[in-house]
């Protein structure tokens, strides 16, 4: 306590210091506790279920013929057909348990009010073998996953319950609507428990034999070995292995593959059958969830903590240098303490508790700035990831940068306390002059770690630019479309009772009564909505072009309305494009674009040749390729535009969900506000989905590029200004130092310039060293990020000589104020300082 | 008489660069238990390197040294902490308070490093301000004291520990005759109630307080019937 006292004294002497202090590490700190914050909820927290360590998850590398669908649950190779599924569940022994999943959109209505949430698809095993208890009623169970499509009950999450029920406790045995059904509700979920698969935010839970109940087609998905669409996950048993679980499982699943499954591939060349029947199960730690975000995120949030985690290096640099200064300002205190019998030790813990109490203070700081960085990283994701995570300060945080505040404060405490006590004594008792021992020993440590700094800087600004430049080339990039003036939106008719006769007029009166809002200049409508991230793919038939058992014949589509390239600006080369007459029964036509054309050889003119791309009527090839347009943007901004063709969704009787897309003269944000009043007059039930502007979809589109390059620039400059600071501390403490030897050398003859340019050449020293550094470091920087780059090397030499020009200047601008000052020493004061 | 310290072939060489300076060279020296021994000489002769091998803030290049009948020379660095904090008591030139602690403090600091009851601390910070007539200013900070007031103190804090000899580095450098020789008159007080002190001075008025006088020059003892002869 008495060393407490004693620092916070200390501390307090020197507000202003002490307050650059706690800034600096403010700033360190609570960069890295926001970033961690998202790394430990996207990557390192386990999932709040019994044991997760003992979770692992499932997969089927290889091939996977027929039709496959997996989302951000884990990528296409952790997906399994339903019957392989229920084998693996009924046969296996080696684990504890196995359990299944499925994510969908789920349109909801509670008390006729409808919205739109995440909703899963969840086997019987679910609940007991993540070991979760309800918070009421009951969760689903074996007995709710016995007879496909009889299981009317929904499990719902907590958050819904509070949100939407007001946290009622007779909300067991009531019933609300889940994509056209209604459903029981039978319980509700434990308040932490937010599903098994981070990112996502499930509302309500639904039993697995009622995937088919909700589709308004006959589904084939329960009966189909070649359709993947399940993901599963397991429980190891007591004392028992992944390596032994695997073997466990393959042991059944193996002879599946080989008897029942091989035997149903068509068409399969020997190669890929080989490489078929060689599948096996796959076990991996499951602790974590089952999610395609931990290998999304684990690249882009590695890169910022490392940034942030310099940024706070070169904090904690300014602090050993401000506590190096300070300890040489009480070299005579130190002395005295230890003519007076204090030991080393004691001084020590002295001298950290201060450097500890100064890292704590900032540690408190920081989590004003944790929040405030993680306020800006919210507003940079899109609404739907926002939502899917925590922007709070959580208990791990607040550990986390309470953590870092001790060890900084220790760990750069440390040398500034060793080199204080060694105090020359007998100087300590003479005339109060006490003089610290290894004078030039810390001078060679300051100027060091502002070497280490500007090195740093340099490795961040050169990862900033590259970021920024690569952000510039994907905001430049040539979509093809002209959508500054659309709005779009989705809606799902069959989620609301709708079968796909009604759905299409219900889609085709919205389209009409789109184009009656005024300053409505076009409407059209796609089925795969543009640039979201979405794909759809087939296998397509084209006049001229062989198809064997090995070549690649798919293609992506989608399925458009009337007036799709002329609403969205797209540029139509050769024919026409979709128009209100291609309907079923009309003929079946497509709109090919540039890379299907040379894809498919079918030379300059596509127009007038023939392909077949559904069903029995791909081999048929009896659809007229009317139009031929320019390549423009798919699916995602910085993909290779693939070979894609459009086909009238009128003329697909599976149309029951659209995107649209309205072109106004008017502001967007007019259209933004009248839309939902439509759509609530044609169909109150039936939620609006994804409403916003074309602008602002794609800017979605590319947000991990916005907030890496956004976020690392920012901390770039911030860890450029903190090392300038450093620079400045360390020039002016050194030329305070020097007084006596500048007043000699201007007493000698030296003019001002003279005396500015033996600062500056410090500067200079520095900077080439620790821009060298800093260079190196930053071209293995800039390979690691390489695949965080859009168009561009991660050596780019012009980002370079910015960085290298942007930093010296900073630099110069650092020293010039402490040369300056040293040009006006007045030799005759100088000469008697002392 | 007890002998408290006695010193036999002292020397102390340091070595700057290729220079080698003898700053002590074959020193014999015993100061007697309750005996007030003043340290003079010109500027540069020893007085404050002797002091320092005397306070182990410094170890001598040569010799023995034996504090109240232990050899010190060559302790380590933890003991020597130790040897100075319960065996001697310091008053330095500059005062050499701390300007972060109150006067209190100041004088409490040596007894916060020996494993001291608080309560203890404390009754033998009040007895030694009053025994320097500070008691009044034990809140202060010494940044608000007079220069004579703030030697008081650092007498204070030398003594509070109850130390085996009292070490005076031109205890009256840096004040005024009349505070000069108040010191002078607080120093003469502990010895008559028994303390062991021995005090650098070039000023030989001030010497002559002391029950004998040692002259140093060019590191050796010159005058004749002290101990030791060079």
């Amino acid at each position: 306590m008495h060393h407490v006292r004693l620092a916070f004294r200390t501390l307090l002497k020197t507000p202003f210091v002490s307050t650059v202090a706690i800034l600096s590490l403010a700033l360190g700190i609570g960069a890295n506790a926001a970033i961690y914050s998202m790394f430990d909820q996207l990557l390192l927290r386990p999932l709040p279920v019994h044991a997760p360590e003992e979770l692992v998850n499932l997969s089927a590398p290889g091939p996977m013929p027929g039709s496959t669908t997996c989302n951000q649950q884990g990528d296409c190779d952790e997906i399994f057909s339903y019957p392989m599924y229920r084998d693996l569940e009924r046969q296996q022994t080696a684990l504890a348990g196995i359990a299944a999943h499925r994510y969908f959109g789920a349109s909801i209505s509670i008390d006729n009010e409808p919205s739109v949430a995440e909703g899963v698809w969840v086997s019987g095993g679910y609940f007991p073998l993540l070991g979760v208890q309800p918070a009421l009623g009951r969760l689903l169970g074996p007995s709710d996953d016995e007879v496909i499509g009889a299981h009317d009950v929904v499990v719902i999450s907590n958050d819904l319950w509070r949100e939407r029920f007001g946290a009622r406790t007779d909300v067991v045995g009531r019933t609300m609507v889940v994509n056209g059904r209604t459903m029981e509700i039978i319980g509700v979920t434990p308040r932490e428990f937010k599903g098994a698969t981070v990112g996502s935010r499930p509302a309500v839970y639904v039993s697995l034999a009622m995937r088919g109940a909700f589709s308004t087609v006959p589904y084939t998905g329960f009966e189909n070995r070649r359709e993947y669409w399940v993901y599963a996950f397991g429980r190891l048993k007591p004392g028992s292995s992944m390596e032994q679980a695997a073997a466990g499982l393959n042991a059944v699943y193996r002879p599946i593959i080989e008897e029942v499954e091989a035997p149903l591939q068509e068409g399969m060349s020997d190669v890929t059958m080989a490489r078929f029947k060689a599948k096996q199960v796959v076990v991996e730690p499951g602790a974590r969830g089952q999610s395609s975000i931990h290998g999304e995120a684990e690249t882009p949030l590695l890169m910022l903590f490392s940034i942030t985690g310099v940024v706070l290096l070169i904090a904690c640099a300014n602090i050993a240098n401000l506590l190096l200064a300070r300890g040489a300002g009480r070299a005579t205190e130190m002395g005295v303490r230890l003519a007076l019998g204090a030991s080393r030790r004691q001084l020590l813990t002295q001298l950290l508790t201060e450097s500890v109490i100064l890292s704590l203070a900032g540690g408190l700081v920081s989590l004003l700035v944790a929040q405030w960085t993680l306020d800006g990283i919210s507003a940079l994701l899109p609404p739907e990831a926002a939502e899917s995570m925590s922007f709070g300060l959580q208990p791990s945080v607040l550990i986390f940068a309470g953590v870092t505040a001790i060890l900084t404060g220790l760990i750069f405490g440390l040398f500034p306390a060793l080199h204080s006590t060694r105090a020359d004594l007998i100087s300590a008792i003479r005339a109060g002059a006490g003089q610290i021992a290894g004078g030039r020993a810390a001078a060679r440590f300051r100027a060091a770690l502002v070497t280490a700094q500007i090195a740093l800087s340099m490795a961040l600004l050169v990862s900033a630019g590259l970021f920024l430049k690569s952000l510039n080339n994907v905001t430049r990039v040539d979509l093809g479309i002209a959508v500054d003036d659309v709005v779009t939106f989705s809606v799902t008719p069959s989620r609301v009772g709708y079968d796909t006769l009604r759905a299409g007029v219900l889609l085709r009166r919205i389209e009409e009564e789109l184009r009656a809002i005024p300053g409505v200049t076009g409407v059209t409508s796609s089925m795969v909505p543009l640039v979201a991230g979405s794909n759809w793919g087939t296998d397509v038939r084209v006049q001229g072009f062989e198809c064997g058992p090995d070549t690649d014949c798919n293609s992506r589509y989608t399925e458009v309305g009337p007036a799709y390239f002329s609403t969205l600006g797209m540029e139509l080369l050769q024919g026409r494009e979709i128009t209100d007459s291609d309907i079923a029964g009309a003929t079946p036509v497509a709109v090919v674009n540039e890379t299907f054309a040379r894809k498919f050889n079918l030379g300059p003119n596509p127009v007038g040749k023939f392909m077949g791309f559904r069903g029995a009527a791909r081999d048929s090839m009896t659809t007229l390729i009317v139009g031929y347009v320019r390549d423009v943007v798919y699916s995602s901004v910085k993909d290779t535009v693939p070979p894609v063709f459009y086909a009238p969704w009128r003329q697909n009787a599976r149309s029951n969900f659209m995107n649209f897309y309205v072109r106004t003269s008017l502001p967007p944000e007019q259209l933004l506000a009248s839309i939902p009043a439509m759509m609530k007059r044609l169909e109150p039930a039936m939620p609006v989905e994804d409403l916003k502007t074309m602008p602002q979809q794609i800017r979605e589109n590319v947000f991990l590029d916005r907030m890496i390059s956004i976020l690392s620039a920012a901390f770039a400059i911030l860890a450029t200004l903190l090392a300038a600071v450093g620079l400045y501390g360390v020039l002016a403490y050194s030329v305070a130092q020097r007084t006596r030897e500048i007043g000699v050398r201007m007493a000698l003859g030296a003019d001002g310039a003279r005396v500015r340019g033996l600062v500056l050449r410090q500067v200079g020293l520095m900077v080439l060293i620790g821009g060298s550094i800093g260079v190196a470091a930053a071209f293995a920087l800039g390979r690691a990020a390489q695949s965080l780059l859009y168009r561009l090397e991660g050596h780019d030499p012009a980002v370079f000589g910015s960085a290298v020009l942007f930093l010296t200047l900073i630099a110069l601008a650092a020293g010039f104020i402490p040369a300056l000052r040293a040009s006006k020493v007045d030799p005759m004061q100088a000469l008697r300082y002392d | 008489m007890t002998t408290l310290i006695r010193m036999e072939g002292i020397k102390k060489v340091f070595y700057t660069d290729e220079v080698e300076t003898h700053a002590l060279a074959d020193i014999h020296f015993s100061i007697n238990k309750g005996e007030y021994v003043a340290i003079s000489g010109p500027s540069g002769c020893g007085k404050t390197t002797l002091l320092s091998i005397l306070g182990l803030l410094d170890s001598p290049s040569a010799g023995t040294y034996e504090l109240a009948g232990h050899e010190v020379a060559n302790l380590g660095a933890a003991e020597r902490a130790q040897v100075r904090n319960k065996q001697i008591g310091f008053i330095f030139q500059a005062f050499n308070l701390i300007g972060d602690l109150t006067v209190a403090e100041n004088v409490e600091l040596p007894l916060t490093y020996r494993d001291m009851p608080v309560s203890e601390r404390k009754d033998r910070v009040a007895k030694a301000l009053e025994r320097v007539g500070m008691s009044h200013r034990a809140k202060h900070f010494p940044m608000q004291l007079s220069g004579g007031q703030q030697q008081r103190v650092a007498v204070a804090r030398a003594v509070a520990g109850d130390p085996a000899i009292l070490l005076a580095d031109e205890p009256t450098g840096n004040l005024d005759s009349k505070n000069g020789e108040a010191v002078m008159a607080l120093l003469q007080e502990l010895h008559a109630a028994g303390s062991t002190i021995c005090m650098v001075t070039h000023d030989h008025r001030y010497a002559q307080h002391a029950d004998r006088e040692v002259h140093l020059f060019d590191g050796k003892v010159v005058e004749p019937g002290i101990a030791a002869v060079a």
